[in-house]
């Protein structure tokens, strides 16, 4: 028996967009499961628990990817309008911290946040909010015991900053920082997506003649990795 | 370790979860218990959905968007449940998406969910954003309940006082104002507020109020440019196709209007109001082959929507019978007689072609037959049938001939809607198309006349200071012109005064109230309702 293929020609975006919804359905029973397991075994630190949480961050992992995909696969082809609404950082932060809050629990991350109550700026929510997430997660990764979220205003730009006092990115991140992760090489490890959407991200915020940016550097306040971003 | 203590009010909220992953709405529930929240319900599919809120008024609806391949979607579920209020105004609806980049695609302002949440979310995550909507919901509620309560000047007050205070999120105040004073008509008031806000940052949705003020003043072809910019920019902004079409059209460039709309629907086909848009506008170039597709469109996605309306059905059938296929005309009105059943103005409608169908087919008795249902329908639900419904009745008498019955039914539309400039335009075009052209503009002008003239009887004696006499004058008027909204204020302008002057009672304040919603179900935004809606308010605080 062969398979009908005179049907209405289906559209790659849409094919994506409804396998993207079908496995995240299952990504986040896998996801939310995991929560209330890791949540029950809070006080036991054995080895197989620790799997779980290790299970979780890379179950996250890929849900990150599929929306950053998706998301990168609209931006690019036009499909999505900028949502710019004039929002507090704070809020956007302590959604991100919720988010995660059970994995930091879980690997005794500590959190400090710099972040006055007062600042407000221009950008999309969600954009924003998936690009500070990636980025978080990779901290997760290389990070000791500690992360740094803060954000300030200068020269017209809001900065929103994420250090660790992990060991730093390499050499080559660092290049390919500066060339805007235009030339992200992905062939060095699972940051690429994140600095690359993240990019993608800053640039999309507009402002007159200036738009948004990233950087990355080491020299952060514990010696660590730090990302910056940067949107007028 | 209890790392979270949920006390507080939010275990009081009645909630309803909606998705079709029973296992999702199970993990979902769980979260919401272990805030301490009870009352849970949780339903699959839409059709539940819209029962259950029909029946119970909820707090917070959690609604999955994507719920399956040909059923509902999250999108029609709110529109539904706003069209047909079922949510209280301090509801909090939160669409559930599987991404994080839709949320613009989706519906114009006014059936905007309060939030999204992007699957997987934690419990920690749920309860944050449950909470800061809580919040901003506390502090925006006076402003919503006047609106709830279309008491625009109100919630205009109200944005005013909080602006003068200068708050972190005085951008949130200043975009309320700007589309409260379009919806009251202060069109100057309100294209102020979006030029400061473009003068701080250019934002779609300030660009976007500015050049639909400039439509609502008339001045299309200044609009036109800030719409193609935002499509230019935003190329998923839909709202922007809209108006940039509403304006062509404006302008009698009813090609370029159609084109606009096709681009449109293209990226977001499932829009059934643009769908219906579309087809009149395709109409009205003569393009069956794009207005038949759009209706076909409409009437498909009236499936599952509560925009479906049988005009879509007529319309697809008139194609019909223009391409000389009455019997298919007489299947998709067959279709329309088993959708809305019990729906008078249908059926009136599905007779009426059924007759131009029938007529085609060279069946006189038949088609009159049908006609004779028409007639018989329409004199039983008569004042209660939309204008456009009843000039599709007219336009049908006159094609069979039966130039009476159509003149009288014109006669009472123009009536209703004497002041209404686009419905004066509408008839003039059914007069036209039934080559009546000379007896309709004498219809049109002696009707609204006589019209003016009653107002004016009426307004003389509101002058000469016989309020008694005004009051009884404009009650007969009312009544014989339920839907013409000068005449409706006039009357309760009336009563207000008498009341002003010899204090309230008890009928003319029920009498007052039935005029002033009376034309708030013809058009709220009426300059003189909002006036006449302070100094009743005022008149019920009175003692």
């Amino acid at each position: 028996m062969s398979i009908e293929s005179d049907g209405p020609q289906i559209e790659f975006s849409s094919i994506l967009a409804s396998s993207v919804h079908e496995m995240k359905n299952s990504l986040s029973m896998l996801i939310n499961y995991l929560d209330s397991v890791i949540e029950h075994f809070e006080q036991d630190k054995s080895s197989e628990v620790k799997l779980l949480s290790q299970l979780q961050y890379n179950a996250k992992h890929v849900n990150n990817n599929l929306m950053q995909l998706l998301a990168l696969y609209r931006l690019e082809n036009a499909m999505y309008s900028l949502n710019l609404g004039y929002n507090p950082i704070v809020e956007l932060v302590e959604d991100l911290i919720a988010q995660n809050k059970t994995l930091m629990d879980y690997k005794g991350i500590t959190l400090d946040v710099d972040i006055d109550n007062d600042l407000y700026w221009f950008f999309d929510k969600d954009l924003l909010g998936g690009s500070l997430n990636s980025i978080i997660n990779n901290s997760f990764k290389y990070t000791k015991d500690l992360i740094r979220i803060s954000a300030y205003e200068a020269d017209g730009y809001l900065n929103i900053c994420i250090e660790d006092n992990g060991t730093g990115y390499p050499e080559h991140m660092l290049q390919d920082g500066k060339n805007q992760g235009k030339s992200i090489s992905f062939k060095t490890g699972n940051t690429g997506l994140g600095l690359y959407f993240s990019s993608m991200v800053a640039r999309c915020h507009k402002n007159r003649e200036r738009e948004g940016f990233i950087t990355l550097n080491n020299s952060g306040t514990y010696g660590g990795g730090c990302f910056c971003i940067s949107l007028p | 370790m209890a790392m979270y203590d949920y006390r507080g009010e939010i275990i009081h909220k009645r909630v309803l979860v909606i998705d079709d992953y029973s296992e999702f709405r199970y993990s979902v529930k769980k979260m919401l218990q272990s805030f301490g929240i009870t009352d849970i319900d949780d339903v699959g599919d839409g059709d539940e959905a819209i029962e259950k809120m029909a029946l119970k008024p909820y707090d917070i609806i959690l609604c999955d968007y994507n719920l399956g391949e040909g059923k509902r979607d999250g999108q029609q579920i709110l529109e539904e449940a706003k069209h047909r209020e079922l949510l209280l105004y301090s509801s909090i609806f939160i669409m559930i998406t599987a991404e994080n980049t839709m949320a613009m695609v989706m519906g114009a302002m006014e059936y905007k969910p309060d939030d999204y949440l992007t699957k997987p979310f934690t419990k920690d995550a749920l309860k944050s954003r449950i909470d800061k909507i809580m919040e901003r919901k506390k502090e925006f509620e006076a402003i919503d309940k006047a609106v709830y309560h279309k008491d625009f000047l109100t919630a205009i007050n109200i944005c005013n006082e909080r602006i003068n205070n200068k708050p972190k999120n005085i951008f949130d105040y200043l975009r309320w104002k700007a589309q409260l004073c379009v919806m009251v008509g202060d069109y100057d008031e309100a294209k102020k507020i979006y030029e400061e806000v473009l003068i701080v940052r250019k934002i779609p949705w300030a660009t976007l109020g500015l050049g639909k003020v400039l439509y609502l003043k008339a001045k299309f072809s200044d609009a036109i440019p800030l719409f193609k910019e935002l499509i230019a920019e935003n190329k998923t902004l839909m709202e922007a196709y809209d108006w940039l079409s509403k304006s062509y059209e404006e302008l009698g460039e009813s090609k370029e209007a159609q084109t606009v709309l096709m681009n449109a629907s293209e990226i977001s086909p499932k829009a059934i109001l643009r769908q219906k848009s579309l087809a009149q506008i395709a109409m009205k170039n003569k393009d069956l082959n794009v207005a038949e597709k759009s209706l076909k469109a409409a009437v498909n996605l009236g499936k599952k929507s509560c925009f479906k309306s049988p005009t879509d059905y007529t319309g697809l059938a008139n194609i019909y019978i223009s391409r000389k296929r009455p019997d298919k005309a007489l299947d998709i009105l067959g279709d329309s007689r088993s959708t809305f059943t019990n729906n008078p103005e249908a059926n009136l409608q599905a007779a009426v072609v059924e007759g131009l169908a029938y007529k085609e087919m060279g069946k006189p008795e038949a088609a009159q037959h049908a006609l004779d249902e028409a007639t018989q329908i329409f004199d039983f639900i008569k004042g209660s049938v939309s204008a456009e419904a009843s000039m599709d009745v007219a336009k049908a008498f006159f094609a069979l001939g039966d130039a009476d019955k159509g003149n009288k039914i014109m006669e009472n539309i123009i009536k209703n809607n004497h002041d209404n400039e686009k419905v004066i335009k509408m008839a003039e075009e059914v007069f036209n198309g039934a080559n009546l052209h000379d007896e309709g503009m004498k219809i049109i002008s002696d009707t609204k006349q006589e019209i003016v003239k009653v107002n004016n009887d009426g307004v003389a004696l509101v002058q000469k200071g016989r309020l008694k006499d005004a009051i009884e004058f404009f009650e007969k008027a009312a009544a014989g012109l339920p839907d013409n909204k000068i005449i409706n204020a006039n009357a309760a302008q009336a009563n207000i005064m008498y009341m002003q002057k010899y204090g309230k009672s008890e009928r003319l304040m029920l009498q007052t109230r039935t005029y002033l919603e009376q034309i708030r179900k013809v058009d709220p935004s009426y300059a003189k309702y909002q006036g006449l809606l302070s100094m009743y308010q005022l008149l019920v605080s009175k003692q």
